[in-house]
């Protein structure tokens, strides 16, 4: 099997996978009793904590756990609206992930003027256009750090100048759910930032909410007061200390992982240019996030060659996984200005760092072989 | 008292001869229904009484009955002594119930079957009628538009209701035969499905796919609509049958132009063979005349030439809009708007050919011989008893 679709999920490391069994059958206890068996198992969660922190450049006290990306989204929009006064204007990124596009989105029904921030043909956002987009009375702009599908880097620092410049009691949020380890960042660069750790080979259903300190926040679920009244539930041991062995993971390696990485989508992208009339979509590879690559058969719908590869064992994706149960167009393509045959040709091949050099040629191999198989059969 | 639930049926009453027939197949399939809610389901004087249904599961009982073709409608009622005294008890109930559900004006509605009964018809509407106005102060008397239908059937005992819900009607699942449909996974064959089950017939499907290049997902989906069409239809039997060797032949051997209407040639002579094996008489598709290129008159006359059984298309003069609403209905469309590849989107020709001629596919047809195609189709087809 070759796995290229990591950004929809990726293998929980072992070590990750024994942290939370450690921390169901053993070290179970609830890191709020009070005796001292649970004492430890808190310690070790703001140790986890810490070191999360760490990773962002950032407070320990400024992390909250959450249940993952599509939470801390959520949370992150809607706690920093409920703590301001007053509405006003909200930006969006044209081709943010549906749980930071959609809620945003719902605040127009609210009164909220809520506007999309264009992105260039790359797939990021266009900062002078969201520039001329930022008002005095804008209180919100939601940008990825990363986009999912087709990997554009956005240039977060100068958005979060822009922002501030422009209008001071705005807050930034950053999706960082792709870009979390595999592409640099510093917290400083932005108010609150979303996480989730399946994407970097921890367990599903546990992630963060980084809350910058001062910036007012009243979201989270109520109820018993855990992390520090932001985010009531009984602390998720085993998802965050399996998140947290594959945090230490991943700072063990960072550079190599992202050297490697890059090395192969650079390979991957090098071997598919050699087909015939296959575009890649996005950055150029070098450009890019180290671990996205988007690309186009022409002539082959995406989902033929999807289920071609999967014959042969390659597991590729049309587009993210949140949005392959809807019909029509692709909302992030179309706002690329990638259209047409371009768009319905269109395959998300994104990797991680045990991805192989080989696996790169195998899979370039099998993608050309079916490629040129099919386009006997397309559309004539 | 006693909860009991009254079934009426509908065109079952024009047989003659032949009517218990189809009352006995009735009254299996409303069993059949009922399984698991010990129901005790019994005929008598054209009428179904369904008994020993727990309070809990009465809701249910009356969802399952309305998907059993044949039931004209329901109406839970509360069963009592032929006296006045219990009858009035179980109005009160009834009505108390009725009035939850915010109705205020109400009439009676006697029918006395049972002649020996002392008071008459009249009498009991009178009779009763004083009694609701005097236990419920706010109830009134709306004998031309009443919001609730007091109800009181004198028979073996006295049955007392207020609802009636409306049944599927049709004919009784399994009086009819056996036809073939050939279900794609959109939004018209189920619909058709359920059209002919309604008439009687019992189902076998047929589904045809594109394995590699349609998914595990496609496959779950057309099951997944064959469970729901089964709800109504009883057991259905689903033939799933590799297409892919067969269309890659026809794009790489045939016109382009001609691919679909031969794809299509190619089902029905597939779909007849294994409705011979299943007992099966007729074949039945979602097709609607002008829907789309292969369902122009002269597309569908070239497709009825590669069948000889009969083909029924119980969709043909019907608009989208009418199906779509069908099978919003019976619970259908929304797994039929699912959005993955079938068979029929894998491979399209931009351009199909609109007014074929029988004389020039079956040319085409015959320049490939496909039959050993067929019979490997056949062969690996897979078989599913889906309930």
């Amino acid at each position: 099997m070759i796995y290229l679709d990591n950004s929809a999920t990726t293998r929980t490391l072992d070590a990750a996978a024994d942290a939370a069994r450690t921390y169901m059958t053993t070290r179970f206890f609830n890191p709020s009793a009070a005796y001292s068996a649970a004492a430890e198992t808190e310690k070790a969660v703001e140790a986890a904590r810490a070191r999360l922190a760490f990773a962002l450049d950032a407070k320990p006290e400024e992390i909250v756990y959450t249940s993952g990306a599509t939470e801390s989204n959520n949370a992150a929009i809607s706690g920093a609206l409920k703590a301001m006064r007053g509405k006003g204007r909200l930006i969006v990124g044209a081709t943010e992930h549906p749980s930071a596009y959609e809620v945003v989105k719902a605040y127009s029904r609210q009164g909220y003027d809520v506007v999309e921030a264009p992105v260039d043909s790359t797939g990021a956002v266009d900062l002078a256009a969201l520039s001329t987009l930022l008002t005095e009375d804008t209180r919100l702009v939601s940008v990825m750090q990363v986009n999912n599908e087709v990997g554009a880097v956005n240039d977060c620092a100068a958005i979060y100048r822009a922002v501030k410049a422009a209008a001071p009691e705005a807050v930034v949020h950053t999706d960082g759910v792709q870009g979390f380890l595999k592409v640099p960042f510093d917290a400083k660069d932005c108010d609150f930032y979303a996480l989730s750790a399946h994407k970097f080979h921890g367990p599903k259903g546990v992630g963060a909410l980084y809350v910058k300190t001062g910036v007012r926040f009243a979201g989270g679920q109520a109820g018993g007061g855990q992390e520090k009244d932001r985010r009531s539930g009984t602390t998720n041991t085993p998802g965050i200390m399996g998140m947290d062995a594959a945090v230490a993971d991943y700072l063990a390696h960072l550079e190599e992982y992202r050297k490697h990485m890059m090395a192969c989508k650079l390979r991957l992208a090098k071997n598919l240019s050699g087909i015939r009339d296959v575009l890649i979509n996005g950055p150029k590879p070098a450009q890019g996030a180290p671990h996205i690559l988007n690309v186009s058969i022409l002539g082959v719908r995406g989902e033929v060659m999807l289920h071609a590869l999967e014959a042969r064992e390659v597991f590729v994706s049309t587009g993210s996984a949140c949005s392959a149960h809807k019909k029509g167009k692709n909302r992030i393509l179309t706002a690329m200005g990638v259209t047409g045959a371009r768009q319905e040709g269109a395959l998300r091949l994104s990797l991680c760092p045990f991805n192989t050099l080989e696996e790169m040629d195998a899979a370039a191999a099998i993608i050309a072989e079916q490629a040129a198989f099919l386009r006997k059969y397309k559309r004539r | 008292m006693n909860q009991v639930l009254l079934v009426r049926y509908g065109e079952i009453h024009l047989k003659g001869l032949n009517r218990p027939f189809f009352e006995r197949k009735l009254l299996d399939n409303i069993r059949a229904a009922l399984a698991g809610l010990d129901a005790a389901v019994r005929f008598d004087q054209g009428r179904i009484f369904v008994e020993g249904v727990a309070a809990e599961h009465v809701e249910e009982a009356c969802l399952r009955l309305t998907r059993v073709f044949g039931v004209h409608s329901i109406s839970p009622a509360l069963a009592v002594e032929k006296e006045y005294t219990a009858v009035a008890a179980a109005a009160e109930s009834v009505m108390e119930a009725s009035m939850k559900e915010g109705g205020r004006t109400f009439k009676c509605f006697c029918r006395r079957a049972d002649k020996t009964f002392p008071m008459d018809s009249q009498q009991i509407d009178r009779e009763l009628g004083h009694d609701m106005l005097e236990r419920f102060p706010e109830l009134r008397v709306d004998v031309r538009e009443p919001q609730i239908k007091l109800c009181v059937e004198i028979r073996d005992r006295a049955f007392v209701y207020a609802r009636e819900i409306m049944g599927a009607g049709g004919m009784p699942t399994g009086t009819a035969g056996r036809a073939m449909l050939l279900i794609s996974g959109g939004i018209d064959s189920p619909v058709a499905g359920y059209m002919m089950a309604r008439r009687g017939i019992e189902l076998s499907a047929i589904h045809f796919y594109s394995y590699p290049y349609t998914s595990e997902r496609a496959r779950d989906k057309v099951v997944k609509l064959t469970e729901l069409l089964a709800r109504y239809a009883g057991p259905v039997k689903l033939h799933l049958v590799p297409f892919t060797e067969i269309q890659l032949a026809i794009y790489d051997r045939c016109p382009p132009k001609e691919t679909t209407i031969l794809m299509r040639r190619l089902m029905m002579r597939i779909a007849e063979r294994v409705a011979e094996a299943d007992g099966a008489r007729a074949l039945v598709t979602g097709e609607a005349l002008g829907q789309v290129a292969s369902q122009t008159l002269e597309s569908l006359c070239v497709t009825d030439d590669a069948a000889d059984m009969p083909v029924f298309r119980p969709l043909i003069a019907f608009d989208k809009d009418d199906i779509v609403n069908v099978a919003k209905k019976i619970g259908t469309f929304e797994t039929s708007i699912l959005p993955y590849e079938d068979c029929c989107t894998v491979f399209v020709p931009a351009h199909p050919v609109t007014r074929p001629s029988v004389a020039g596919l079956r040319a085409s047809e015959a320049a490939v011989d496909f039959s050993e195609m067929i019979e490997k189709a056949r062969a690996e087809a897979e078989v599913l008893e889906v309930n």
